[in-house]
């Protein structure tokens, strides 16, 4: 009966292609394979973050003055609203933490070569899209920091000529962030980029299944597991390991709320106002030079990134190409310098600047509290 | 798939069973609380503020022209009334057939649901025959000179 109706399912979909090659994949066995599950940690990382951010919208408001008030009545009047808020949060930085890790093993590994190329292309659209979705969703609690973060963030685009100026008044919606620029996160946030972020998750999984886990050129493979069902009970142990440590962090370490923006009365920045640490990099760039040099750098180095799989003709005919693995390591070592300089700059303008403390949402009332 | 690792068959499918015992139980006590979780964050139905338990309406609001005034206290309608003979009566304002907001028509006079045509008599007592079953409750009403303060509590029978 079961079996009839799977099948039914399956033809229906046309997924027979699908399936005989989920049942043939074998995961490759060398001295790199570890990082292959960081994909699948990615997967559901991003799986929480769409369950977790679907309930948050059953309560959240998205208006100036009601967008903070909505949070605090989550996190203190709605049984467990402290807990999910708290694990959307975190699952939002362990997501892009495993997209990075992802990305560069993938990069290292040389993972890109054809076949994978189509891959690597939607695996860098995925990258920008969860790029997006933390710059979107970090002015939704409405606070101080998120209010000047997002000003900064979205002056950054006036840099470029000609177009600058249009660029940073369509992501604000306004000469100034305000309430019309939360709804036009918002809407970004919970609509717009989550249909093209899952269409192509779907599209980068199916990739995966149909054309195998990538091999570095020169790797020397020892044995393979067969996906099904062997390989993925072990990603499921690793999926459940991945989802303890976030609860654990989640519970132990709550996400904060900062205090709420008023547009009415309208405030100095907090000190070391800063976005978030996967911006880091980019926002201690933009210190050191010029805008417009800092977007158009990057620009290139962006392009260069998405078109390696066509660049890189030595690891497509099966060869080392050091050339790439050194650009890989330089890139690794830019991002973790300027982030650590960024962290640090940080603490030191608040270090030099006496101001209140953020203000914590203290659990108390609502039912979870009991 | 000369490069699949061979192991002996029986010892495979013992070691596979107990990978799939492990990993389904470990999945089932995570599934438990996820749900329970879910349930008491979704379920969750806000009690509005029980510290706001009246409200002040002007005298001068309810003229002979518009003799009836709709307020809300502590998410709950609330219909103000001023009779023919200048009394002040409240009346809980949602309808006991299927919670639609009632009216007053002062012509009639009485309380109409235009949802499904209920109707109430002057005293908030469902009229027979129309779907509501069971009364309004009338609230309690001080009169302070100019204003009138309509309390969520039911007024005592006289």
């Amino acid at each position: 009966m079961i079996t009839d109706w799977k099948s039914h399912l399956i033809s229906a979909l046309h997924l027979e292609h699908t399936v005989a090659a989920v049942k043939e994949k074998n995961v490759p066995h060398h001295r790199s394979s570890i990082w292959y599950y960081f994909g699948g940690l990615a997967l559901m990382f991003f799986t929480i973050q769409v369950v977790t951010g679907v309930m948050l919208l059953f309560y959240y408001q998205p208006t100036a003055e009601l967008a903070h008030k909505s949070i605090e009545r989550i996190m203190t009047q709605v049984p467990f609203g402290w807990l999910i808020r708290s694990v959307h949060s975190w699952s939002a930085n362990a997501l892009m933490a495993m997209i990075f890790i992802h990305m560069f093993s993938a990069f290292l590994m040389k993972s890109y070569r054809a076949p994978r190329s189509i891959m690597w292309l939607t695996g860098i659209i995925l990258l920008l899209l969860m790029m997006g979705f933390g710059f979107t969703g970090y002015l939704l609690p409405w606070d101080q920091t998120a209010y000047f973060a997002t000003k900064i963030g979205t002056e950054v685009p006036k840099a470029l000529p000609w177009l600058g100026d249009i660029i940073s008044s369509l992501i604000k919606g306004a000469k100034d962030v305000n309430g019309t620029t939360l709804t036009r996160m918002f809407a970004l946030h919970v609509g717009v980029l989550p249909i093209i972020s899952i269409l192509l998750v779907l599209v980068h999984v199916t990739l995966i299944l149909l054309l195998g886990s990538g091999v570095p050129p020169v790797a020397k493979v020892t044995g393979a597991t067969k996906y099904f069902p062997d390989y993925l009970l072990k990603e499921v142990m690793v999926w459940l390991i991945g989802f303890g440590l976030l609860i654990a962090i989640a519970v132990l370490y709550p996400w904060e709320l900062g205090k709420a923006y008023d547009l009415a009365n309208p405030t100095e920045p907090p000190a070391g106002v800063h976005p978030e640490w996967y911006f880091m990099f980019l926002f201690q760039t933009l210190k050191v030079i010029p805008e417009w040099l800092a977007i158009f750098g990057f620009g290139i180095l962006l392009i260069f990134w998405t078109l390696v799989p066509f660049l890189d003709r030595k690891a497509n005919g099966g060869e080392r190409s050091p050339i790439f693995t050194y650009f890989g390591v330089v890139a690794i070592l830019y991002l973790c310098v300027m982030t650590a300089w960024a962290y640090i700059a940080v603490g030191d303008e608040r270090a030099q600047t006496p101001t209140e403390k953020i203000q914590q949402v203290p659990k108390q009332g609502g039912d979870s509290a009991k | 798939m000369e490069l699949i690792r061979k192991m002996p068959e029986k010892n495979t499918i013992k070691r596979r069973g107990i990978l799939k015992g492990l990993v389904a139980g470990a999945a089932a006590v995570v599934t438990a609380p996820i749900v329970y979780v879910a349930a008491r964050f979704l379920g969750y139905v806000s009690k509005g503020d029980s510290s706001n338990t009246s409200a002040t309406v002007a005298f001068s609001d309810l003229t002979p022209d518009k003799p009836s005034k709709l307020i809300q206290i502590n998410d709950e309608p609330i219909i103000v009334v001023r009779e023919k003979d200048d009394q002040i009566r409240a009346f809980t304002a949602t309808c006991t057939h299927l919670g639609c907001t009632v009216s007053y028509r002062p012509q009639v006079p009485d309380f109409y649901c235009k949802c499904h045509q209920g109707r109430y008599d002057v005293n908030g007592v469902n009229v027979p025959g129309t779907r509501p079953k069971l009364p309004l409750t009338e609230l309690t009403v001080v009169d302070k000179g100019t204003d009138l303060i309509i309390q969520l509590t039911p007024k005592a029978k006289s």
